[in-house]
């Protein structure tokens, strides 16, 4: 028997056990076709997908290094039916080609034409295909490209698209490494991006996507369309952009809700995107505006789907996706492996935090009772009431002065998702809140004055949630959320995981309600956090209010 | 068939054209007497005589080669010879026949009869004697030829088996046929003929030499002649090349074609196996990867029959299994179907799994799944491994559609066939003469295997052997394709033999036989060693990086869920996994210490806190069993009920201050009551609380499904050699009474011996393991003489396989009226 890291079950996981001498090296070889779904303590859960599996091929790795790090790597044999499995499924990718031929334009070749026949006849790529060229060839229209790879992907059969891109308008942009510089991993990034033309980053909250969305546009040196999913997001790329690279106030355009300003960069955002009026995308001709040569979308996995169906229409143009997890609530990943592009790159949170850019974090979880009346209310209480009934009792509100009062030194952001809620906590702390109904100047200004220490509480709603920077919080409470989703606890917790000037831990409480549907939610983000390795307790209130913790 | 007399001799090749007039020996019981002869003694005139002169180890070849003719066993060698000509009996032993074989077999039926050896040689020109010899000896061994080798003959259903035109040759015709006579006085003459050949002639001819002879045209027997043919089809009639043989065939004769073939009867002939090709793997690997794949077979049985013993599914009016069922095991097992209905089938053939026999029949595991799940795992798999090679279960069946055109479900009563475990067996056997390590590649394996059964052309033997290697792969038998070394192990001790001994033995309940020492201990080596411990993780989970010893896991599989198998196992805590312990007994602070004593890493603190909190709320609800329930506004009679001692039979329970509860049935209450002088009101019957624990079902006790016995099964060696015994002893009977025959013997028959006497000898026979005569008067007082093989004497039964009758059968000792040892052929 070997005795290597690596175990290989066989639903297609890998238990990889990290105290192994060889783990870091099995890590590294595992990473590029295996996607880390949980990052626990002792073991590390990573699974083979078909998409994983593709990821590592359109990444040049084959099939037969894979099953040769399975075999090196794992302690006991591999069954044969996985290997089998792997081989197939990697051999399916790149049978098909998109490819511009220099006299039919867009083509898709076979280099297995059993394979070509079979898709043929699929109803679906019926009427994205042209005349056949040969036996091996048939003509692809142009404005289908991106069709074509979602269908061929559904169908199993995931085109390579070496169709090429189009280099865009000309527009010199400069990294200014002044103080700073690109981190190893951010340059390593860009580099798999831009070799492989197209695809998708995922690095963790505060690991610095903006910078490598930035180097990439020094890469490419031309004008770029980034899409945001705010419009305080979207200062925020602005401000970043003006710090770290050459381009100046006049180079950058916001194309917003109140600004619609084309230049050659500019920011967008989803919502305006997707306004319709009268049933008609009013801005898609933004994606027409200029000849861009690159387009990064920011947080992949909230692309809405009608900016999918936008960008299945612009295959020519180079698009990088920036994302902290390719996991999307509604299933999509698949889109965005055909339409943005295969993963390019993928650091997992705790060895990021390993190398110091993120702050350790230690996530508590505070457990309330309900006094018996609440109870009673509860009990009987319709279902739908019952999570707001939970999530906003009275019971939550001393454990969160007791948190403040325990932390007088820190940034505190207190996070729910009802407003009253946030308002009568607001009230209480004397602090101010941030609701989505403030508008976006005050909301600038507030966050701000928490940057700079003149407002030490924050009271926040979900508008938060995503691509605000707030590095100096060095304590987030969340009171409520919205039914335990996975997604935005990975969001919660990049609020409060940017490094830290003096490398003290940060602190994530969640306060629920014990025996209610609060805490099954909070299990579930118990589940993922401690999947993504975070130290993780529960303690009761009691022991916090009125005993020693 | 080649029985036409020829009256010119000619020079070659000798036996086709000789003028040897032969009238085919009678084969079977025209033996006269019998005599021993050495093998330089004359030439046999018969099969039966041919076999008088064997030895005893060439008889007990035959027998075992040809395991059917035992069955029962013939009374004499005649008799032996007779059955061993018979059409069927004869068919199965050419099935065996490899394609060189077959090809001499061939050539011999095209010869003369009776064809020597140098003949044979001349009409197999690419072979040479030390290729040809050992398939003669073979063909000899097996008793589908016969004679010296100046002398050999075929049986006559084997040349009857190779049709009307062995080797492609049509009849001699010479005789009948005048215009052919010249061809047959001087073979050089066709090509002479042909020399002048309109075009196409030549072309045309050969085309019918090599078989098969016979062509169709219009009019053959057309009036032509050489002048005015207007095809090379009447050039050749008017030449006669070709003979016209009724009305639109036409026919070369052999003396033609024999002459067109240059005296070559078979061509391309294929003495040697094709090659197989091989892909060396280390032995290490493939046994650890086989050894892996056993492991898990073994474990996906356990997962089916726990998944079925809580949930049954319903057996289907046709007998099988719904394919919602087989779907569904299916995904509990992480298997696709084909994969799920392999260990379905395994484990129904192997007796773990039945039919309840309940009016909503449901398949169940049995009593022996109980027996099963005591051995170790390296026994367990070797019962599993040894019942799929020899099940006549067909499990590639399932999925396709019956003669119906209905789909053929698992588990359906008709997934038997006879033929299954041979072609099964074939496949494996040729894994055998490849070394360790060394994975065929299936094309090549299934080439030679045409090669070495040409004759087995069926769909289903096709199917099953191209079945078996991923069939193996998945039990575990090979790894990556080459066989390991338990699977050699098990090949080697898991012959049909040991399949007919325990069909002997007739055991009631599967799983009762050790499983062979060698294979369980070469798995054993290669199986993962058993773990004492698992690591906990604060996602609330825990990994056991490798197989668990046995208690460990039974104790995990309570507190936690599984969530992923392989080599490891990933178990789950849940509040519901908690609950379940709880529910079985053990209480937060066992399962704390449980934990904490076999884990390697510390206990999270999320655990403990999930432990804590389930049985902070557990038995909250309190859930009892009661029968009946007696409730009263008034606290006070209620206590007076509870202190009444004439009450105190029905076991009562306060629940509360107004309501009690009694598991003694509503009727009696209600009467005790009355009784006692109370005046108690029913209150109808929904009051009754009835909780039902979760059942574990099993079937009452299940035979193994018997396999299909169309085959014969193999013959033991012990068999064989009192087969053999009692062979020579039924020839000598005739004229020999059975030697060392008591005094007192009363003519022709048995002596009477006493009971003591009887079992003494009885005794020395079994110990002996020797055959014995016997004088036994049945129930109806008949007399009968019997030569039976002892095998169990005891409690007055002994318990003997006779073997005239073939069966093993119990007989009264007291009823033998007499014994005396069989005289023994070499004696």
């Amino acid at each position: 028997m070997t005795d290597g890291p690596l175990i290989v079950q066989s639903d297609k996981t890998l238990l990889l056990e990290v105290d192994h001498e060889l783990a870091a090296e099995c890590r590294q070889a595992i990473a590029p076709f295996a996607e880390l779904e949980r990052a626990p303590e002792h073991i590390h859960t990573y699974r083979l997908t078909p998409l994983g599996l593709w990821n590592a091929r359109a990444a040049g790795h084959d099939a037969e290094g894979v099953v040769d790090i399975l075999l090196r790597y794992s302690r006991y044999s591999v069954p044969h039916a996985l290997l089998v499995d792997v081989a197939d499924t990697m051999g399916r990718y790149g049978r098909l080609q998109l490819q511009m031929d220099p006299a039919h334009g867009l083509v898709l070749h076979a280099f297995d034409r059993a394979v070509l026949e079979e898709v043929l006849r699929s109803k679906k790529i019926e009427p994205l295909v042209g005349a056949r060229i040969d036996d091996d060839t048939v003509v692809v229209h142009a404005s289908e490209r991106g069709h074509m790879k979602q269908v061929l992907l559904k169908l199993g059969w995931p085109a390579e698209d070496l169709a090429g891109y189009v280099d865009g308008e000309a527009h010199a942009i400069t990294l200014r490494e002044e103080g700073w510089q690109v981190r190893g991993y951010q340059r390593e990034a860009v580099e798999n991006f831009w070799h492989g033309g197209s695809g998708v980053v995922v690095l963790p909250c505060g690991a610095g996507k903006t910078i490598v969305g930035a180097a990439a546009m020094a890469t490419a040196g031309a004008t770029t369309l980034i899409l945001v999913t705010n419009t305080v997001s979207a200062r925020q790329w602005r401000s970043e952009l003006l710090k770290r690279t050459s381009l100046t106030e006049a180079e950058i355009g916001e194309y917003s809700g109140t600004v619609k300003d084309i230049r050659p960069v500019t920011i967008a955002t989803y919502q305006v995107m997707t306004t319709r009026r009268k049933g008609l995308y009013q801005h898609l001709e933004l994606f027409d505006a200029r000849d861009w040569g690159l387009i990064i979308y920011d947080e992949v996995h909230l692309l809405p789907a009608p900016i999918f169906r936008f960008t299945a229409d612009i295959q020519a143009r180079r698009r990088l996706g920036l994302t902290a997890t390719l996991v999307r609530e509604d299933g999509r990943e698949g889109d965005v492996f055909s339409l943005i592009g295969p993963k390019r790159y993928d650091a997992p949170w705790k060895d990021i935090e390993a190398q110091g850019y993120i702050a350790p974090a230690d996530c508590v979880e505070v457990r309330v009772t309900l006094d018996d009346s609440e109870r009673l209310v509860y009990a009987t209480a319709e279902p739908e009431e019952r999570y707001r009934l939970a999530a906003s009792t009275q019971r939550k509100y001393r454990v969160v002065d007791a948190l403040i009062a325990k932390h007088p030194e820190e940034h505190i952001l207190v996070i729910g998702q009802y407003l009253d809620q946030l308002h009568e906590l607001g009230a209480r702390l004397q602090a101010p809140v941030i609701t989505g109904e403030m508008p976006v100047k005050e909301r600038e200004r507030l966050f701000e004055a928490f940057r700079t220490g003149e407002v030490r509480v924050l009271v926040v709603s979900k508008v938060a949630n995503f691509s605000v920077d707030l590095p100096d919080a060095g304590v987030a409470i969340q009171v409520s959320g919205s039914f335990g989703s996975r997604q935005e606890e990975a969001q919660r917790l990049g609020r409060v995981l940017r490094p830290k000037a003096d490398g003290r831990t940060a602190r994530f409480y969640a306060v629920v309600a014990r025996d209610t549907v609060d805490a099954d939610f909070a299990a579930h983000r118990q589940r993922f956090l401690a999947e993504q390795g975070y130290a993780y307790r529960i303690i009761d209130a009691d022991d916090l209010l009125y005993g020693t913790p | 068939m080649l029985s036409a007399v020829t009256t010119n001799a000619v020079n070659w090749p000798p036996t086709l054209m000789s003028r040897k007039f032969v009238q085919m020996a009678t084969e079977g019981t025209s033996g006269s007497t019998p005599s021993r002869r050495s093998t330089d003694s004359p030439r046999p005139r018969s099969l039966a005589e041919d076999l008088r002169a064997r030895s005893d180890d060439d008889l007990g070849a035959l027998l075992r080669a040809r395991p059917d003719l035992l069955h029962p066993v013939p009374a004499d060698l005649g008799a032996l010879a007779t059955r061993a000509t018979t059409g069927p009996s004869t068919s199965r032993a050419m099935d065996r026949l490899d394609v060189f074989e077959l090809q001499v077999v061939t050539a011999l039926a095209a010869l003369t009869e009776p064809a020597s050896l140098t003949d044979l040689l001349t009409a197999l020109p690419e072979t040479d004697v030390t290729h040809l010899r050992p398939v003669i000896d073979r063909l000899r061994a097996l008793a589908l030829l016969w004679g010296t080798d100046e002398d050999l003959r075929l049986i006559r259903p084997v040349r009857e088996a190779l049709g009307t035109y062995p080797a492609g040759l049509g009849p001699l015709m010479a005789d009948s046929r005048r215009g052919v006579a010249r061809y047959a006085n001087d073979p050089t003459e066709v090509d002479r003929v042909l020399a002048d050949a309109p075009e196409g002639a030549v072309e045309a001819l050969d085309r019918l030499a090599w078989g098969p002879p016979i062509g169709r045209v219009e009019a053959a027997n057309r009036q032509v002649d050489v002048a005015n043919a207007r095809t090379p089809i009447d050039w050749l009639l008017a030449q006669h090349l070709l003979e016209p043989q009724g009305s639109d065939t036409v026919i070369v004769p052999r003396e033609v074609a024999m002459a067109r073939r240059g005296g070559v009867v078979v061509r391309d002939l294929r003495p040697d196996p094709p090659v197989v090709e091989v892909t060396e793997r280390s032995a290490e690997l493939v046994d650890r990867t086989s050894g892996q794949q056993a492991f898990t077979f073994v474990r996906l049985v356990e997962d089916l029959l726990e998944l079925w013993s809580a949930a049954p599914p319903a057996v289907l009016r046709s007998g099988g299994l719904s394919v919602r069922d087989l779907g569904r095991a299916a995904t509990t097992l992480d298997l696709d179907e084909e994969a799920a209905a392999l260990v379905i089938e395994v484990a129904y053939a192997a007796g773990l799994l039945g039919a309840d026999g309940e009016i909503d029949e449901a398949w169940t595991p049995t009593p022996a799944y109980d027996v099963w799940l005591t051995r170790s795992v390296a026994e367990r798999w070797t019962m599993l491994a040894q019942t799929w090679l020899l099940m006549t279960r067909t499990p590639i069946l399932i999925a396709g559609r019956d003669d119906a055109g209905s789909r053929v479900n698992a588990l359906a009563r008709d997934l038997d066939r006879s033929g299954t475990p041979e072609a099964r067996r074939a496949l494996l056997d040729e894994l055998v003469h490849l070394g360790p390590g060394e994975s065929p590649s299936p094309v090549s394996l299934f080439i030679r295997l045409r090669w070495r059964r040409p004759r087995r052309t069926s769909p289903l033997w096709q199917a099953v052997v191209e079945s078996t290697p991923e069939e193996a792969e998945r039990i575990g038998v090979t790894g990556l394709g080459a066989l390991s070394a338990h699977g050699r192990a098990l090949l080697d001790t898991t012959t049909p033999e040991e399949a007919s001994a325990e069909a002997r033995a007739s055991a009631r309940m599967p799983g009762r036989t050790p499983a062979p020492a060698q294979v369980v201990s070469a798995l054993e080596a290669v199986l993962p060693r058993p773990l004492d411990h698992v690591l906990l993780q604060a996602d609330l989970t825990a990994v056991a990086p490798g197989p668990l010893e046995n208690e460990l896991a039974r104790e995990m599989t309570l507190i936690a869920d599984v969530e992923s198998t392989g080599g490891a196992t990933v178990y789950r805590f849940s509040d519901a996994s908690i609950r379940r312990a709880l529910d079985a007994g053990r209480s937060a602070n066992e399962i704390v210490s449980f934990l904490v004593t076999h884990s390697r890493t510390a206990m999270p603190q999320p655990l403990e806190y999930l432990i804590n909190d389930a049985a902070r709320r557990h038995g909250a609800l309190r859930v009892g069993l009661a029968s009946a329930y007696i409730r009263c506004d008034d606290p006070g009679i209620v206590s007076e009920l509870l202190v009444d001692r004439r009450l105190a039979s029905l076991r009562m329970i306060r629940l509360a201050d107004t309501v009690i509860a009694t598991t003694s049935p509503i009727d009696i209450v209600l009467e005790r009551f009355r009784e006692a002088g109370y005046a108690p009101s029913a209150e109808n019957s929904e009051g009754a609380v009835v909780v039902r624990r979760r059942d574990e079902r099993r079937t009452p006790p299940r035979p193994r499904p018997p396999r299909l016995s169309v085959e014969p099964p193999a013959a033991s060696a012990a068999l064989v050699s009192a087969a053999v015994r009692a062979l020579r002893a039924g020839e000598t009977a005739a004229e020999h009474r059975p030697a060392a025959m008591p005094e007192g013997a009363g003519s022709g028959r048995l002596p009477r011996s006493t009971t003591t006497e009887a079992v003494t000898a009885l005794r020395t026979a079994l110990d002996a393991q020797r055959a014995i005569w016997i004088g036994y008067a049945d129930s109806t007082g008949t007399m009968t003489e019997r030569v039976v093989e002892p095998l169990r004497l005891d409690g007055g039964f002994l318990t003997a396989y006779d073997l005239r009758t073939a069966e093993v059968r119990t007989f009264t000792v007291a009823r033998i009226t007499g014994v005396a040892a069989v005289a023994r052929a070499a004696d």
